[in-house]
């Protein structure tokens, strides 16, 4: 082994041709005779479908083929088929697809998109999760019952489409003792448009049978598997191979078009592309979703936390996509952080008449630990604690158990936090603001948890001395198969990192990946790989020590040879022995495979979670000084420090980019970015001119320190960076504007009108009727539904 | 009618109708996909390209109004198969992560540094007002392009 790989600031390989302009993009692609498509969406929120008339689209020139829903009865979804490709019966939310066109050009195919005729009756919209759960609501899935089930016995009724419980000892008695002050805080949050700057795109072409589909997707493996289920074919007979990618942040987590792509490209025997408009990802990209939370607290006059409960709406839109699975995180982002006595939370994801959401950046952690840390400053307050004392004594530390009953090892948010005070003390002094402006800091903490999930790799080693890994990774952006994953692989083998070659993702090339997210793909793919570097290594020693007439046991892989400890000059290039190999054995390869069964929660603790262990956490210490100006409302933020829980930094200078940049995608959220909905159903934002995501005039440099030495299972010690850097953001922005203004800020963003409400005591409460006053009245089968 | 447009030095003849806006012409009838078409409406500046030194977001721009016109995308960038010192600077910053956003940036900023090499911080960030990057948070961009701006006040200073 040789240790230099690692820690070292080393260069992209996809940089340059990035910066030439020379990288193809799925965007970018074209095929000889490639024909373009184009969607027909619904214009309502909601509406029986009296009619669908494909036939005068049929009739428009330029057109190849028309597809609907008769032509992909196939159902999706993760515990139940409740998504068809095509509006089936019902059209449930403004944007989804009706119909689908090719064309040889894409002004043809969208004008023959347009002459296809729709006929709805149109039903009434349920457009917020307070109107879903009123007692009389209209179902947005009247006929659930009908659709396949994947998950049999999950906890859903009315609009509720999903329900994941963790309770954990007696919280009614730890409310009920005469020592503990009870705080109860009320939080609301918008939506999140990802907006990577490429939006969802793809080529299809059907050929030999099979549709090879080149796709911009962090998931290949669940484009191949739901395209197949939704056309009703084989998976394997579906190939997915993915170009570089322009930016996912989860919205690529997903399928995409593939499978409308697929039916064109079969239908016409033409390749076929297919690609969102800005305004087709501002009105359908699966946005981090909006959400409603109550937090409520039993803390002694020590500041200790001996009962929480929790109740978490996230609204899921239309259909039920990740949410299902996403609900089961709360667990673990609005658990966590704390030493807890009896904890008890239920986190609901409702169905209303809106896009679906789904997956952005650590999910549905942005806001649970926004809620969270709000929630703990205003603990401090009513006990008359410091927020960063209080922090300190209640963090999670060695032995502490977790929400759902898991033991965590090591003291990691205590020490970070300390490391914060350095960090701070470090910083660069500026002026004191003198401008009649308020001044706020604050300091929040925050916990996520990798879900590792099975990954595959094969290592092939060359006969010029090179090796190349190929897997199922994808390189969104994040730089983790460019950089981590050649640095760890010339690290297993003894080679440089750039001979290291790295496969493009390629489902026929490839053993089974989750896909990128989560902050997974260092630790499983290089997991995956170190073991397939195992296997080589064992090969090439075994070679070498008959080439050296040395013991396999007495070698060493360093600089791209193989040679005898202690004794360096006996040494032998790895492409002799490679070569020597292709004659003696046969040309040297390994395969390795990575999961983890991850730490399970205490029997009988959680219902409705599709995750029930807890794989890794990863720890992040945030710190955020703002100023508030009382005459405009306009926040800006002087200064963000973080300390990042990395397990063992493998490339510090890449972690470091992802950590700007997941700040500033954090300040977005937490400042100006909303999707908001009209009583029409329609997404407001329907491009950059309304949805303002942050530029280079609003951010400043993040000051970081990287926390290394926590436990972790990822190779190397390693832990994912890049997807919880922004999970602390809108908690640190919105205790400074609170801290900065001495108001309660219950939602996000803060916008200059709503911090002027704020400041007016105009924002001091945020009602929310539809959550009931007893926690156990918001389950399923105990309570109204 | 076929008009005529520099495009990176060399006079091409466009078969596109003069309202094509400008980045259609060079992706689809030039092949020179580097300039992006993230929005199509004039605010994410993916497609900014040059067009007689200035910048200019080639989604807006109806290609007949280029007409007899000097057009840079970022292809030009760089002599041979070099890197200019913007790109230069960028690589060795690590700025680059998903890369949709750069070649509308390095055009922005090449028009900024070859009118003002000295062009300050809150320039930079002036000039980078109309380019999205949803990746990086700007800071190494911003980082890169002052010292590839102090690259080119050096006397023996190549072009941005
Ligand atoms: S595509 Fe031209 S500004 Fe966005
Ligand atoms: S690097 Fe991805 S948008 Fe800038």
């Amino acid at each position: 082994m040789n240790a230099s790989m690692i820690g070292l600031d080393l260069p992209r390989r996809d940089a340059t041709d990035k910066l030439r302009g020379q990288t193809r993009y799925t965007v970018d692609r074209a095929r000889p005779g490639m024909l373009h498509a184009a969607l027909r969406r619904a214009e309502v929120p909601a509406g029986r479908i009296v009619r669908v008339d494909l036939e005068p689209a049929r009739r428009m020139p330029g057109v190849r083929a028309v597809v609907g829903s008769a032509d992909a009865p196939g159902r999706s979804g993760m515990v139940a088929g409740d998504q068809t490709l095509f509006a089936t019966g019902e059209v449930r939310f403004v944007g989804e697809p009706i119909a689908a066109v090719a064309a040889d050009t894409a002004e043809q195919a969208r004008a023959a998109a347009a002459a296809i005729v729709v006929e709805l009756e149109p039903l009434p919209p349920v457009l917020t999760m307070a109107e879903a759960l009123a007692p009389d609501a209209p179902l947005v899935h009247p006929d659930w019952r009908d659709y396949p089930q994947f998950v049999p016995g999950g906890q859903r009724a009315g609009n509720v489409a999903w329900e994941a419980t963790v309770v954990r000892d007696d919280v009614a008695a730890a409310f009920a003792r005469p020592d503990v002050t009870v705080v109860e805080s009320t939080f609301r949050v918008g939506r999140q448009n990802q907006a990577s700057l490429e939006p969802r795109a793809c080529v299809v072409t059907f050929e030999d049978g099979r549709f090879l589909i080149e796709t911009s997707t962090q998931a290949p493996w669940t484009v191949r598997d739901t395209t197949a289920s939704l056309l009703g074919v084989r998976p394997a007979d579906v190939r997915v191979v993915v170009p570089a990618v322009g930016g996912g942040f989860g919205l690529k987590f997903a399928f995409g078009l593939e499978p409308f792509a697929a039916l064109l490209a079969r239908a016409s025997g033409r390749s076929v592309r297919l690609a969102n408009s800005r305004r087709d990802e501002m009105l359908t990209a699966l946005c981090r979703e909006n959400a409603e939370i109550r937090i409520r607290s039993a803390v002694t006059a020590s500041g200790e936390i001996v009962g929480r409960e929790a109740v978490v709406l996230m609204d899921c839109g239309a259909y039920g996509g990740e949410q299902p699975f996403l609900a089961s995180m709360t667990a673990h982002t609005l658990g966590g952080s704390y030493r807890l006595g009896a904890v008890r939370l239920v986190s609901r994801a409702i169905y209303t008449n809106t896009p679906p959401t789904g997956a952005f950046r650590a999910c549905n952690g942005t806001y649970n630990v926004f809620a969270l840390e709000r929630h703990t400053d205003e603990i401090c307050q009513a006990v008359g604690m410091d927020p960063v004392e209080f922090r300190k004594r209640n963090v999670i530390g060695d032995g502490a158990i977790g929400a759902t009953g898991q033991v965590f090892e090591g003291d990691v948010l205590g020490p970070m936090l300390d490391r914060m005070a350095a960090l701070r003390a470090k910083s660069r002094k500026r002026p004191a603001v003198s401008d009649g402006r308020l001044v706020g800091r604050a300091t929040v903490v925050g916990t996520w948890f990798i879900l590792v999930g099975p990954s595959a790799a094969t290592v092939n080693l060359n006969p010029d001395g090179t090796a190349t890994v190929v897997t199922s990774g994808v390189e969104i952006g994040s730089g983790a198969m460019v950089q981590a994953l050649p640095q760890i692989v010339a690290h297993s083998l003894g080679l440089r990192p750039e001979d290291v070659v790295v496969r493009q993702a390629d489902t026929d090339a490839a053993g089974y990946d989750v896909g990128v997210g989560g902050g997974r793909t260092t630790v499983s793919l290089g997991a995956a790989s170190v073991a397939a570097c195992q296997e080589v290594r064992k090969k090439l020693l075994q070679i070498a020590s008959d080439m050296l007439e040395a013991a396999p046991d007495d070698l060493v892989l360093e600089a791209g040879h193989v040679q005898v400890v202690g004794a360096p000059q006996l040494k032998v290039s790895i492409a002799a022995v490679a070569q020597r190999a292709q004659a003696v054995t046969g040309p040297i390869s390994g395969s390795g495979a990575f999961t983890a069964p991850g730490t399970a929660s205490r029997p009988g603790c959680t219902a409705g979670h599709l995750v029930d262990a807890l794989d890794l956490p990863v720890f992040a210490v945030h710190e955020c000084e703002v100023a508030v100006d009382p005459e405009t409302g306009q926040v800006e933020v002087l200064a963000y420090r973080v300390v990042q829980d990395v397990g063992r930094a493998i490339n510090p200078r890449a972690i470091g980019g992802q950590i700007q940049g997941g700040v500033v995608q954090g300040l977005g959220y937490a400042l100006h970015e909303e999707v908001t909905i009209g009583t029409d159903g329609q997404v407001r934002q329907q491009g950059f001119e309304t949805y303002r995501v942050p530029l280079a005039q609003d951010v400043v440099p993040v000051e970081i320190d990287l926390y290394e030495g926590a436990p972790s299972i990822g190779p190397l010690g390693t832990k994912g960076a890049g997807e919880v850097p922004i999970l602390n953001v809108a908690a640190a922005v919105a205790c400074a504007v609170a801290n900065a203004t001495g108001r309660p800020v219950r939602e996000i963003p803060l916008t200059p009108p709503r911090v002027l409400e704020l400041l007016d005591g105009a924002a001091d409460e945020l009602p929310l009727p539809h959550i009931k006053a007893r926690w156990e009245d918001n389950l399923l089968g105990t309570g109204a539904g | 009618m076929a008009m005529q447009i520099t495009v990176n030095g060399e006079a091409r003849t466009i078969a596109a109708a003069p309202l094509t806006p400008l980045v259609e012409v060079l992706r689809e009838e030039l092949f020179l996909t580097g300039a992006k078409q993230a929005c199509s409406e004039g605010f994410c500046g993916a497609c900014t390209v040059l067009v007689d030194d200035q910048p200019v977001a080639s989604c807006l721009l109806p290609v007949g109004l280029a007409e007899g016109r000097a057009v840079r995308t970022v292809e030009s960038l760089g002599a041979g198969n070099g890197l200019s010192p913007l790109q230069a600077a960028m690589l060795e910053q690590d700025a680059v992560q998903c890369g949709m956003c750069f070649p509308g940036i390095l055009m922005a900023l090449t028009g900024l540094l070859e009118r003002r090499p000295d062009a300050s911080e809150a320039d930079i960030r002036t000039a980078l007002a109309g380019n999205i990057c949803r990746c990086t948070g700007y800071e190494r961009i911003i980082a890169a392009a002052l010292a590839a701006g102090a690259a080119l006040r050096q006397p023996e200073g190549a072009t941005p």
